[in-house]
């Protein structure tokens, strides 16, 4: 055997599994868009981009897009944000550090859909644990109806999408922070480098790659979240807290219009492929400089 | 990504269709909805019965929860891996006929067989003169009312009228406290059906000649109504955060005096809320008389590409015997879709139920129309909008009736 062909073929095996499980899906699902389609799946004459053209004439879909930004940027920040600090503290070490780590990281135990279920109960505006703990503690006094508009629903939403994405977070960073050797702290110490410069000049800098990683797959994850939304609005009311993923759901199994469903999720790929590409292309900049 | 995971899903259902094909040639599968946590246990029993007296043929039950069911036959369908039997929403049925998917059970219905039935509830599912389904769940809508709150209140009967139904809800109002009169839906399936039962009332209908009827006087003389008792504090606070279950639960709690809703609540308050005192009335009628209530059935239907059909008719008329339906319409609270059955003393004796049958003939069953989920969420997004003063009542229907006619085009 070559030197030369031995890689190919050695790769061969899992780019075949892997052509069967994305490649040959995306064939699929480029022909859905661009033909017409009953609700059954059963694809009639080729229409070209029609599918594309209805979806952009329609207001509900231009929402829920600039909507799946916002929603993607604060989740994902927002849990960046969180989850340092609670890193920092975790990687101290003090009398209990054990139960705190496990109290952090149980959410994470739990199937997403449950954790909504259970806030779509706590929101609830007249038997809700959020309304009666605010209410025992004088905050409020009158009750809250959290999930009957946007307003008060959608940051609910990025809230609860916070909660979640914290465990996964904070353990990237943990793992993270045990790289850092010690002796580089003792070191800056001696040097008169106070806590705050420790942090911004030592542990940032180091930490950046666990950051980075993160971050991109946060932004996968959170990009493409059902079951919060879901479970606790239905992307309702009106369609005023529909993202992507919650519309392209009702589109395609609720009013049965699969070629747009297929159309949508085409731009949810092409969305997140651009964004990965973008952030490879920086980070092996980074790398190089 | 999402996506690609539900086409992995497709290419596993087929994996599925191959293996199954691979069994004995009497083997017939039946989707079921899952109404309560007694449906699984009532069918895997029925299905052990029917095994018991046919050898021959085994019958594979998948339960799915109502609301995956229409995503679970959609991906089966496309990927020619859906069951034999499958139970659907009566106003989906359309849909499925016009594409040749499920098959008409003429030829092995006897007239004996079809007199089993109340007619009202066979109807809907006779298209172009054909039987395509078998009305396996029945339901219709009353107005549950609290009646200690009603005495509290000083309101002695039920009210006939909607100008009756807000007096009482004033009434109600004046007590204090956190109860609330109207119970109003706001949320999820079937917003729009709680609309449609005022503007029934006021003489509207879903569609008139091909129609919408949402930009009618009755629909915006409707909007006007539910959202002035809104507006009054007649109804629960944000009632777009409120789905039909968590109404029903607001009224077994005893915070709103009244909830529109099926027979099965009845069921649901004899096991949660036993020392709740309720009454069940008419929905009340509009200003000239005018009254209707929602009539449900859900279908069983055969598909088309069934290789066991012959197999799969004879468990359908084991289910439609008067003993497997009496015993299934208890369990789940149905009404009895069976003649004979509706004569057993649980459904003849029963206030509650007898308040439902007696609504029947102004019952308005789902327009056999196409693309009825559709015309459902743009009528749901409408009336939604309206409650929450986003949109001026007239305005809005309008709108929304001018993009159901482009559907129904």
């Amino acid at each position: 055997m070559q030197r030369a062909t031995a890689p190919y073929i050695l790769i061969l095996p899992s780019f075949l599994l892997a052509a069967a499980i994305i490649l040959w899906p995306l064939k699929e699902i480029v022909s859905l868009s661009l033909h017409d389609v009953n609700r059954f799946g059963m694809i009639r004459d080729f229409i070209g981009l029609e599918h594309f053209r209805v979806l952009f004439a329609d207001p509900d879909f231009i929402a829920a897009t600039w909507r799946t930004l916002v929603w993607t940027a604060a989740v994902v920040l927002g849990t960046l944000i969180v989850s340092v600090p609670i890193a920092l503290i975790l990687n101290e070490d003090f009398y209990g550090r054990g139960i705190a780590r496990i109290l952090i990281m149980l959410p994470w135990a739990i199937s997403l859909t449950m954790t909504a279920i259970v806030w779509r109960w706590a929101l609830n505006g007249e038997s809700g644990m959020l309304n009666s703990a605010l209410r025992g503690l004088g905050i409020i006094d009158t009750n809250i109806q959290w999930l009957a508009e946007a307003s008060t629903a959608f940051p609910m939403q990025i809230l609860i999408g916070i909660l979640v994405s914290v465990p996964f977070t904070v353990t990237i960073f943990l793992g993270g922070l045990s790289s850092v050797p010690d002796d580089l702290y003792e070191a800056a110490a001696t040097e008169g480098a106070g806590s705050w410069d420790q942090f911004r000049l030592i542990t940032l800098p180091l930490l950046r790659p666990f950051i980075n990683i993160a971050f991109v797959l946060n932004t996968i994850y959170v990009f493409n979240s059902f079951p919060i939304i879901w479970a606790t609005t239905q992307g309702g009311p009106a369609n005023s807290t529909d993202i992507l993923v919650t519309y392209l759901y009702k589109v395609g199994f609720r009013i049965g219009r699969l070629g747009e469903a297929a159309a949508v999720s085409l731009i949810m790929f092409a969305i997140l492929l651009i964004f990965t590409i973008i952030y490879v292309r920086l980070a092996m900049r980074e790398a190089k400089a | 990504m999402t996506t690609i995971k539900k086409l992995c899903l497709f290419a596993g259902a087929s994996l599925i269709a191959f293996s199954t094909s691979a069994f004995a040639e009497s083997t017939v599968r039946v989707t079921i909805a899952e109404y309560s946590k007694g449906t699984g246990p009532y069918f895997e029993e029925a299905a052990k019965a029917f095994e018991a007296a046919n050898p021959d043929t085994k019958i594979q039950i998948e339960v799915v929860p109502w609301d995956n069911l229409q995503q679970k036959l959609t991906t089966d369908i496309s990927a020619g891996a859906n069951a034999d039997l499958s139970i659907i929403g009566t106003r989906w049925l359309l849909d499925y006929v016009k594409e040749g998917i499920v098959a008409p059970l003429d030829e092995h219905i006897t007239p004996d067989f079809k007199a089993r039935f109340i007619d009202t509830f066979l109807s809907p599912s006779v298209m172009d003169g054909k039987v395509y389904g078998l009305p396996i769940a029945a339901s219709a809508r009353a107005m549950y009312y609290n009646k200690d709150i009603f005495a509290k209140a000083g309101v002695e009967n039920p009210p006939a009228t909607w100008a009756d139904f807000k007096t009482a809800a004033e009434k109600i109002k004046a007590l204090g406290g956190e109860t609330y009169g109207f119970g109003l839906q706001g949320k999820e399936i079937e917003t729009d059906v709680y609309f449609y039962y005022g503007m029934w009332s006021n003489g509207g209908e879903i569609v008139k000649d091909g129609k919408s009827g949402l930009d009618s006087q009755a629909a915006i003389d409707t909007a006007k109504l539910y959202k002035s008792f809104i507006d009054e504090g007649l109804t629960q606070p944000g009632v777009t955060s409120y789905s039909r279950e968590d109404v029903q639960n607001l009224f077994k709690q005893g915070k709103v005096a009244t909830v529109i809703t099926a027979p099965f609540l009845s069921n649901q308050i004899k096991a949660e809320a036993p020392n709740l005192k309720y009454g069940v009335a008419p929905i009340p009628a509009g200003p000239s008389g005018d009254k209707g209530t929602y009539g449900v059935t859900d279908s069983i239907v055969l598909f088309e590409n069934s290789k066991n059909k012959e197999a799969a008719w004879k468990f359908l008329d084991f289910l439609f015997t008067t003993e497997q339906r009496t015993k299934f319409d208890k369990v789940e609270g149905f009404l009895p879709v069976n003649a004979e059955e509706a004569k057993d003393p649980y459904f003849a004796d029963n206030a509650d139920l007898k308040v439902f049958t007696s609504l029947l003939p102004n019952a308005r069953f789902a327009p056999v129309i196409p693309g009825w989920e559709d015309i459902a969420q743009t009528t749901s997004n409408a009336i939604q909008k309206i409650y929450l003063g986003q949109g001026d009542p007239e305005a809005t229907l309008k709108e929304a009736a001018a993009k159901i006619n482009e559907t129904l085009k």
